[in-house]
């Protein structure tokens, strides 16, 4: 069995067997993310080779699955086992306790499945597959306390937004596959002119609608009805990676227009959702507006056409943005809840999960020699570079100066007068385990970047400029959200970030409530239809009952009259059984009689 | 074995299942039961057999021919091929989980089970006409059936349902009558092959048969803007006839646009594709929009079939308009198998609906909530059908919908709009999942009891093939593209 097969086989088969047996569900899920954690590793190991290795499925005719472990599906295969393997361990002691933990489980590690099915992809078929894959268990994971009032609707809308963006994918692989001749990802790379550059577009929408980025960037803040595991991994290296893995892959393609959009999507979004988290007075939904801006420096780095730099980030925010999450996760679980009055002082009765969130939290404002450090260098130096750099610089500066601002004003309020009484959380000692690993990793795995660089085949300069610019806009950040309300540093802009910048109504206004009009208009058209055929076929009828007959309107009519005899003859119900089939089978070879005359005599004419 | 006549016997079985039940065991409801399930079980075998035997590439096989009418040339003329193949196996599984689930069924059960029988073998004859005239007859044979079902054993209204569902389909099919006579009068046979491999009518007479046909299949598909008796039939039919009508009796309507109309005037489909493209797309985002402004699970369910039906139509309506023979097979690929997996998967959500009807006496969405914690068989399984309606891949309809839509943006890029339709099918199934099993449980509904054995089986069988169609559907594709890619 290859390692591909197995790093999908091993969760969807405990998935199958969590199901099935409703028992040992921790234990299963754990083996399950060993299991595929070394195997993905294993991937990563022999990425370096030449020989790529592949795994090819029986799809459609033509358009076989292909799954493969070139050197960047084996990191990303790596890094999503390895932080769902910690969310994991962190979910047994989460999880304990309550009935449900079989069903969460099980969804987690199709999830897993899923996720990584779209990073091993090696054809658009599998990769759009997975990508919507992605999307039903992560429907099913917000949607995992069903019961709760708010909950259908949020995971509905996570749902439906993305899926709407979707359509971008659809419509792009159809571009793809019709201009290359082949579903191949590969063959894809080479297609140029107006194909490449609808197909650009396609694929920026669905990206935007999956990372949360401008004009999407509002479902991702209300998808927080999930338990915490589900946030920690849906945020970091899963379901919103997934819109930057797909630029990611595609950016050899991208035409110098497709380049502009991309970048002008993702700095809008790293200024836009950075000020909303400024504003946000609930932890986990300022984490979610941290996580649509992260994103969007990200797409900067694809925008400025160097991937990499975006790779880098990627990688170091999943570890960062899990271990935020899950310390959160704490925090709530002693306060009972999110909101950032209630949290004051909530790092103080926590001093060892206070310490692992402000690591992250370092991390990701970008202060060194932790992992966020390096890799907002390689994006601030990848936007220096670009032939666009007047515009694209400033984004990725004004990205790194908010993530300072508000991770600041987050480990503040942690950090308040007061300290409360912590309670005993979950079982501690999982969820510190999980956690404690990857805090580890967010302090550490900047170090690990030059390999990666290495091993994709493509190295970056960062220079002096780039680290003493993002340095100094993380400290500057990081000071100004310290020493300030986020009220005074957003004066006016204040409102409308916590809105979350939504403009006339945002897509609910200017979507879905025209969608629904639209199909009550088409409903009022469809009775209309239906009154006027039900007009017809009585006038018809009344025909029928004039005497001009044609041979099918006879058959027609005496069945109308039969009918209306075994309504009306009620309960003589036995005499009826036989009754009714005889006379209608006599009908019906009456009928096709009719028609066999009618044949005949046509016959006969000719 | 292998001279058996299995596309005979699979089609006659039920009429004989159907003729010995009124013969020898008139009013025992339990021998009615039994006969249904063991003849439709036994059609279920042959049809398995038929399907071991196989097809060829370009022709039809298993052909069996018995000289009925010489002197016009109509003869029983049987034979199978990637097109019919499917849905004969789609009729015959169907059908079998139809005959298992009415075992419930005590009312005048005798008779129904007669019905069910005889609309089986008018089922699989039409599927399976190679000749004009015995396609006609089995054609119609089908209506009376199921006009029985509806106005016997319907729901309030069944009445004027019935009355719109007759007259629509009825006189629908009048035209089709007058294509087939063109056609035999230029021809001098109905051997459909003919027909097929030397297109009988060209020029103006070739349109008019064209425009004939699509006439009643738009009405049987049934495509904007004449569906109206759809949903109507819908609502008041009883469970299994809603299962029938739109697993198997739609398809009729899609399996004559590719049989008849693409293929006995291919040129003036090509002439006419663009139209019939529009209806396509029409009835795609049409049926979606209804959809989602209805509050009636049933309606709704009922409305994503002419939703699912317009995919159909823009497959085959873009076969026929390119010359480019590999986009042509995955345009018709795509059209053969979205018929089999909206047979199945309508099918699916046809039963569960019928099932939460007869527990609750209401098919109203606002009337439920928070049932996925009470019944977690019903919910799972309504949850797992509506994603495979909405499209999720790994479920049956992605495969199908897939090709329909990559054939149709590289071959009329235009039409690639009723994606939209898409999201908004995921809009209305999960509307209805939200309201109907998510959310705060009510008193109201405490005592219901999840789904019982029988039921069970029903929607497993259909669960299981849902997703060993989306998982792999080279068990089908297979079958359909040998042929598909000759034509």
């Amino acid at each position: 069995m290859s390692l591909i097969a197995l790093t999908l086989a091993a969760p969807l088969v405990a998935a199958g067997l969590i199901a099935a047996f409703g028992r040992l569900a921790a234990a299963l899920a754990l083996g399950a993310a060993a299991l595929g954690a070394l195997a993905s590793l294993g991937l990563l190991a022999g990425a370096a080779q030449p020989q790529t290795a592949v795994l090819t499925l029986p799809g459609l005719p033509g358009y076989p699955l292909i799954l493969q472990a070139a050197p960047i599906n084996a990191l990303l295969s790596a890094l999503v086992s390895v932080v769902a393997g910690f969310v994991l361990i962190y979910a047994v002691g989460y999880m304990r306790g309550d009935p449900q933990k079989s069903r969460f489980f099980a969804t987690m590690l199709v999830f897993v499945a899923a996720m990584q099915a779209l990073v091993l992809a090696g054809d658009w078929i599998t990769l759009l597959a997975a990508w919507e894959l992605i999307g039903f268990s992560s429907y099913l994971l917000i949607g995992f306390w069903h019961e709760r009032k708010e909950v259908p609707a949020a995971a509905a809308r996570a749902f439906i937004y993305t899926r709407s963006a979707d359509l971008g994918l659809y419509i792009a692989v159809f571009i793809l596959i019709g201009a290359a001749g082949s579903s191949r990802i590969d063959a894809a790379l080479d297609v140029t002119g107006m194909p490449a550059v609808l197909a650009a577009f396609g694929l920026l929408a669905a990206a935007a609608g999956k990372s949360a980025q401008v004009p999407m960037q509002d479902w991702l803040q209300r998808a927080m009805a999930g338990p915490t595991p589900v946030s920690a991994l849906l945020h970091s290296a899963t379901l919103v990676a997934a819109g930057a893995i797909l630029l990611i892959r595609a950016a050899p393609m991208l035409p110098p227009s497709g380049l502009v959009a991309v970048g002008v999507v993702g700095g809008v979004t790293t200024v836009i959702g950075g000020l909303m988290a400024l504003a946000e007075r609930d932890l986990k939904r300022l984490l979610a507006a941290s996580t649509s801006s992260q994103y969007g420096l990200m797409l900067v780095a694809v925008g400025a056409g160097v991937p990499i730099a975006a790779v880098l980030h990627l990688v170091a925010h999943a570890v960062i943005k899990s271990t935020l999450f899950l310390g959160a996760g704490v925090f709530q679980h002693d306060q009972s809840s999110t909101a950032m009055d209630r949290l004051k002082g909530a790092g103080r009765a926590r001093p060892r999960i206070f310490a692992g969130f402000a690591v992250a939290a370092l991390a990701l404002a970008g202060i060194p020699p932790l992992a966020g450090f390096f890799s907002k260098d390689a994006v601030i130096a990848a936007s220096l570079s670009a032939p666009g750099f007047w515009w694209l610089a400033p984004f990725a500066l004004a990205g790194t100066l908010l993530t300072g601002a508000y991770m600041a004003r987050a480990l503040k309020v942690l950090w308040g007068s007061e300290a409360p009484v912590a309670k005993e959380a979950g079982s501690a000692l999982w969820m510190g385990a999980g956690f404690g690993g990857l805090a580890v990793l967010a302090a550490t795995l900047g170090f690990s970047f030059g390999g990666i660089e290495r091993l994709l085949a493509s190295e970056i300069a960062t220079g002096v400029l780039a680290p003493l610019l993002g340095l100094g806009f993380a400290l500057t950040g990081l000071a100004l959200g310290w020493a300030f309300a986020a009220e005074a540093l957003l004066g006016r802009l204040h409102g409308w970030a916590s809105a979350g910048f939504e403009v006339a109504g945002g897509m609910d206004a200017m979507i879905l409530a025209p969608t629904l009009r639209l199909a009550h208009l088409c409903n009022g058209l469809d009775r209309r239809l239906y009154s006027a055929a039900l007009g017809a076929a009585r006038r018809t009828d009344r025909l029928g009952v004039l005497g001009q007959r044609s041979d099918s309107e006879a058959i027609d009519r005496s069945i109308s009259v039969l009918v209306r005899r075994t309504i009306a003859a009620g309960g003589t119900v036995r005499r009826l059984q036989s009754g009714l089939i005889h006379r209608q089978l006599a009908l019906t070879v009456l009928g096709i009689a009719l028609l066999l005359a009618l044949l005949l005599t046509a016959r006969l004419i000719s | 074995m292998a001279s058996l006549p299995l596309l005979t016997l699979a089609t006659f079985l039920p009429l004989l299942g159907g003729l010995l039940l009124m013969a020898f065991a008139g009013r025992s409801t339990r021998a009615a039961h039994m006969i249904s399930v063991a003849t439709t079980g036994l059609v279920l075998m042959i049809t398995l057999g038929i399907w071991e035997r196989g097809t060829l590439p370009g022709a039809f096989a298993q052909v069996e021919e018995v000289t009925w009418i010489p002197s016009i040339d109509a003869a029983f003329r049987l034979g199978v091929d990637g097109l019919s193949l499917p849905l004969i196996l789609l009729t015959a599984v169907l059908f079998f989980l139809a005959a298992i689930y009415s075992m419930r069924l005590s009312d005048r059960a005798p008779t129904f089970v007669v019905l069910l029988l005889m609309l089986e073998t008018a089922a699989l004859g039409t599927f399976a006409a190679l000749d004009g005239l015995l396609f006609y007859v089995f054609f119609e044979v089908s209506l009376v059936s199921m006009y029985f079902m509806i106005t016997g054993w319907g729901h309030e209204d069944r009445q004027r349902a019935g009355l719109m569902f007759f007259l629509y389909t009825l006189l629908g099919s009048l035209p089709l009558l007058l294509a087939i006579l063109g056609l035999y009068i230029a021809s001098g046979t109905f051997d459909m092959r003919a027909w097929i491999d030397a297109p009988p009518l060209a020029g103006l007479g070739a349109m008019l048969a064209l425009a004939a046909m699509l006439f009643t299949f738009a009405v049987k598909i049934p495509s904007f803007p004449v569906h109206t008796w759809l949903p109507a039939a819908h609502v008041e039919a009883p469970t299994v006839g809603s299962v029938i009508l739109a697993g198997v009796m739609l398809k009729f309507g899609t399996y004559g646009l590719i049989r008849f109309a693409l293929q006995m005037t291919p040129e003036a489909f090509a002439k006419a594709g663009t139209l019939i493209l529009i209806f396509g797309v029409l009835s795609a985002v049409y049926g979606a929009l209804v959809a989602l402004a209805q509050s009636d699970l049933k309606r709704m369910v009922a409305y994503t079939s002419v939703n699912h039906m317009g995919y159909v139509i823009m497959g085959v309506a873009v076969a026929g308009m390119t010359m480019d023979s590999n986009m042509r097979a995955v345009a018709l690929d795509g059209a053969t198998l979205q018929m089999v997996s909206h047979g199945l998967v309508t099918g699916a959500l046809f039963f569960l609906v019928g099932m939460l009807y007869e527990r609750a006496g209401t098919r109203e969405m606002g009337d439920f909530g928070g049932l996925l914690g009470r019944l977690p068989w019903l919910g799972w399984a309504y949850i797992l059908s509506a994603f495979a309606s909405l499209g999720l891949p790994g479920l049956a309809h992605f495969p199908a919908e897939f090709q329909i839509f990559l054939a149709t943006l590289n071959i009329q890029p235009w039409a690639t709009l009723a994606i939209v339709a898409i999201a908004i099918t995921a809009g209305l199934y999960l509307r209805s999942i939200a309201s109907v099993f998510l959310g705060t449980p009510r008193d109201r509904w405490a005592a219901m009891a999840d789904l019982d054995g029988q039921e069970r089986l029903v929607i497993i069988a259909l669960l299981v093939m849902i997703a060993a169609i989306g998982l792999a559907p080279g068990i089908l594709l297979d079958v359909i593209h040998a042929t598909t890619a000759a034509m």
